[in-house]
């Protein structure tokens, strides 16, 4: 609790925007402790109504098990909220929304098989006898969408199984919209969104905190977070770093205050580039793509910018042998590789980790070293038996070179984190000794320590002469870490930077090159690929 | 389980200690482990729990019943388990890659008919009538027996990869299909009758191994293609694409693995296994059985592989948890004939022990995850 350079958190609520005479919800040595693990730690905490509050912190710092506190689902072991002054407690997720206490997370309940606007009213869909009243629904439906701006983006009849993930975030935000709010809180809602997106949820965001609501926002993103909060709260380890107003803070303040150290240390890329060209694309055109080429050459890396939907993660698939090419061709060190399956791909010297390493990297249920070893199974394998004395020493170089923390080599991988398991995937890619990685959002979700280590570790395999595609959505790591940056726009590519010198601005213009409804069109070719 | 609070470096909270210290210790406790541990190790913990009930249930029925603990009828429990041992074995490996295959039961009906029909084509016709007896040729009839079960399993994982039928249903219409089909091809719909005494002697001969103890030879055959299969998943490159594939299909495609020619060995591996046990039932009865004998196969194969520590939603389960299992539910119901309870209560009772299994299963999947959204939180 005691950290030096922080004072008590109760004289810097003074220096908050918008003073409210008493806070909403106050927050009292709140605590929390799981089996091994203090998740919160004596947590005081003021929320003021008409206010903006980011939560801030590491993953693991205490960010959510606060918010799940808040929404009913965990009970503290310590500590008391009270809510206008009077003693609040939670028993459940009812006692929570009741309270007026509305918490979104990242992966919102949508039922598959209804529309967009009988999801948004699911279980209290407005009657005329048995019937729903399609006609009431669809006309209040229509205001609130219109009235925030958001007609555009989400068609009130588009079927819950075809929206996107950032669809799904509006219409749970929609649905807390409907009751009676006092406290919203927001799980990192941009994760998943378009830049597009972000600037209407930021203006819903900001009436609705005009509206007097209180709103807690988490999020990774800094930028956003000093665009958008009132004040910022950083947790470290469970507890409670710093509360302070954002106008005092700058990016740099709040990466020392979550991890105690620079960010700008964390970007550093020592070019390497041979002259030998590694992967070759020739015209490759699918169902996401036209006509696209490049060339990635041995020791380079090549980051992909472009809006979400603009085809990168597909384009990756496709030179895995993931997707299907109808035209084009994909070259390896100047031989064409025919492509059918990822195996095809791996025997090229291909690896990826790709962009939702639970759902398409990991084997959670598994263990770290039968993770890391399956793409090369046969390589350590002898008339067929692995070799496993083989096995646990290759893997264990691995698991010390990317200083993965796990009890074991033989810990099941879905009990290690976000950016543990990350390393995993790499370590197998790693194993394979491929010649070309490609890397799909390979920091998404990861905490700011292991975030530094795998830009780290970015840069030395390129200085080993791996080709890198790199795939990110965070502009920073894409300027700091590529040598050369293409920018992708509706399955085409629309242009190429330099790595050096270019700035954002320049490749945001080349993000959104066309219009709104080219964006618009994007969001519904990627709702449509979702589907399927 | 504890990895972030150790794991962010330079945390510079000197009150940390507390949670920091908690992930040294956890590590440090696994590894380090005293001899209890160790055996524990050994036996692996799920079915350290298994091997707990079926002491319990040992010691209920022995308490019941004074002839339990005779050498003739634990021997009688090891050849009626082998049987569904050897379906057992072979649905492991399905359900560990995230399927399932309910036609096993079927598969064994037609392999005990080929088997019969084989030693029938092989040997001498004696006498007139179509049900010919006849010696034959027992090593021809085993092959024919696990080759008709090799290409139904084919069969049933053609319908599920190449037309994209989901398991359940592609092997309920296989069931019915297959069931089928060992009538169609019995002469006349009947058994089979077998004379080959070699080949009887699976069923029914006994080795005298150990003096005073002769050791059914289908138990045997169940414990050599237990072994094979424990082998197979266990220490080589084969199980473990069939862990991964039933963990994550999509992440062991992204990994190199060709899940349809996977899918495709996998569904044939365990119809070879059926076929072995029609072959067993064949010459336990002496007759090449379309239906009797195999029906309800299925469901005690199944149950035996999710009681033996298999989930649902696959990846997780070992072929000793399920042989465990198959011994388990032997002696419970040779536990029953013994007290004396009707068949139709028997039915019952393993309906409910299937509902058991499968709960006990989920409520470990469930607490899994428990553990896992723990650490993300």
């Amino acid at each position: 609790m005691a950290d030096p350079p922080v004072p008590p958190p109760a004289s810097l609520d003074d220096a908050a925007p918008g003073v409210a005479p008493a806070p909403l919800l106050e927050i009292r040595g709140l605590a929390k402790a799981f089996p091994n693990v203090l998740a919160l730690r004596d947590v005081d905490l003021d929320v003021h109504g008409g206010q903006i509050l980011a939560l801030m912190g590491e993953n693991g710092a205490g960010k959510s098990t606060l918010l799940r506190i808040l929404s009913g689902d965990y009970q503290p072991d310590a500590g008391t909220l009270s809510l206008d002054g009077h003693a609040l407690t939670l028993t459940g997720p009812r006692d929570s929304r009741l309270a007026g206490i509305r918490v979104i997370y990242q992966e919102p309940e949508i039922v598959p098989g209804v529309d967009v606007a009988e999801n948004i009213w699911i279980g209290e869909l407005p009657r005329r006898g048995p019937f729903v009243d399609r006609g009431r629904l669809e006309a209040r439906v229509r205001r609130d969408l219109a009235d925030y701006g958001f007609e555009a983006v989400l068609p009130m009849r588009a079927m819950g199984a075809d929206l996107s993930p950032a669809q799904r975030q509006l219409v749970e935000i929609l649905r807390a919209l409907k009751a009676n709010v006092r406290i919203l809180a927001l799980d990192e809602p941009t994760s998943s969104l378009t830049d597009e997106e972000v600037v209407r949820l930021f203006a819903l965001i900001r009436r609705l905190r005009d509206q007097g609501v209180a709103i807690i926002y988490v999020s990774h993103r800094i930028r956003e977070i000093l665009q958008l909060a009132d004040r910022v709260a950083v947790l470290r380890d469970g507890g409670l770093v710093a509360v302070r107003s954002a106008a005092e803070l700058s990016e740099r303040e709040i990466v020392r205050l979550m991890v105690g150290r620079d960010l700008q240390e964390m970007l550093r890329r020592h070019p390497a580039t041979q002259d030998r060209v590694v992967l070759k694309v020739d015209h490759l055109s699918s169902n996401w793509h036209r006509d696209i080429s490049f060339e990635i050459r041995a020791g380079e890396v090549v980051g992909f910018a472009g809006l979400v939907g603009a085809g990168r993660t597909e384009l990756a698939k496709a030179v895995f042998g993931e997707l299907p090419i109808q035209a084009g061709t994909v070259a390896i060190e100047g031989r064409q590789i025919e492509l059918h399956r990822p195996a095809d791909a791996i025997k090229a010297g291909i690896g990826l980790a790709p962009e939702d390493r639970k759902r398409e990297g990991l084997i959670l249920v598994r263990s770290v070293v039968e993770n890391a070893s399956l793409a090369i199974l046969r390589r350590l394998s002898r008339f067929r038996f692995v070799r496993r004395g083989l096995e646990r020493r290759v893997v264990g170089e691995f698991v010390k070179r990317l200083n993965i923390r796990t009890p074991s080599l033989d810990q099941e991988v879905g009990k290690l984190s976000g950016g543990n398991q990350q390393k995993v995937v790499l370590a197998r890619w790693l194993a394979a000794k491929p010649k070309l990685l490609i890397l799909d959002e390979p920091t998404r979700g990861i905490d700011v320590g292991a975030k530094a280590e795998i830009y780290r570790l970015i840069d030395e395999l390129a200085n080993e002469g791996i080709a890198i595609m790199l795939i990110s959505s965070e502009l920073p790591e894409i300027l700091g870490l590529s040598d050369r940056i293409i920018v992708m726009q509706s399955g085409r590519i629309t242009g190429e930077l330099p790595g050096d010198g270019t700035t954002e601005e320049e490749v945001m213009g080349l993000a959104m090159a066309d219009n709104l409804s080219a964006l618009v069109e994007a969001a519904a070719a990627g709702a449509e690929d979702g589907g399927k | 389980m504890t990895d972030q609070p150790a794991g962010v470096p330079a945390s510079g909270i000197p009150a940390g200690g507390s949670a920091a210290s908690g992930a040294p210790a956890v590590g440090a406790g696994r590894q380090s482990g005293t001899s209890a541990r160790r055996i524990v190790g050994l036996v692996g913990a799920e079915n350290l729990s298994l091997l707990i009930a079926l002491a319990i249930l040992v010691l209920l029925i022995a308490s019941q019943s004074n002839k339990f603990f005779l050498s003739q009828n634990l021997l009688n429990i090891g050849q009626n388990i082998s049987v569904v041992g050897l379906v057992a074995v072979g649905e492991t490996i399905i359900i560990v890659a995230g399927m399932l295959d309910i036609s096993v039961g079927s598969i064994a009906g037609v392999a005990s008919v080929v088997a019969a029909l084989v030693l029938l084509g092989s040997g001498d016709v004696v006498g007139g009538s179509g049900l010919a007896v006849s010696a034959g040729n027992a090593p021809l009839a085993v092959a024919g027996g696990v080759l008709a079960g090799l290409l139904l399993g084919l069969v049933n994982g053609f319908i599920i990869t190449a037309l994209r039928v989901n398991a359940v249903i592609a092997t309920l219409a296989t069931l019915s299909a297959f069931r089928g089909l060992a009538f169609l091809i019995a002469p006349e719909g009947k058994p089979v009758t077998v004379l080959n005494q070699s080949f009887i002697s699976l069923g029914t001969g006994r080795l005298d191994l150990i003096p005073g103890w002769p050791i059914p030879i289908s138990l045997l055959v169940l414990l050599a293609v237990a072994i094979g299969f424990a082998v197979l998943m266990r220490y080589m490159d084969f199980g473990r694409a069939v862990y991964a594939l039933g963990g994550n299909p999509a992440a062991a495609r992204l990994a190199g693995i060709h899940v349809t020619r996977l899918k495709l060995s996998i569904y044939a591996l365990s119809g070879a296994a059926a076929g072995m046990a029609g072959i067993i039932l064949t010459a336990r009865t002496n007759s090449g059985q379309p239906a009797s004998g195999s029906q309800g196969l299925e469901l005690e194969a199944i149950t035996a592989v999710f009681l033996g520590g298999a989930s649902l939603q696959g990846g997780r389960g070992t072929i000793a948890g399920t042989m465990l299992a198959v011994v388990l539910i032997g002696a419970l119901s040779n536990g029953m004939n013994l007290l004396g309870i009707p068949t139709f209560y028997q039915l019952v009772a393993k309906g409910a022990l299937l509902v058991v299994a499968v709960a006990i299963s989920q409520w470990r999947q469930a607490r899994a995850e428990r553990a896992r959204t723990r650490v993300a939180a």
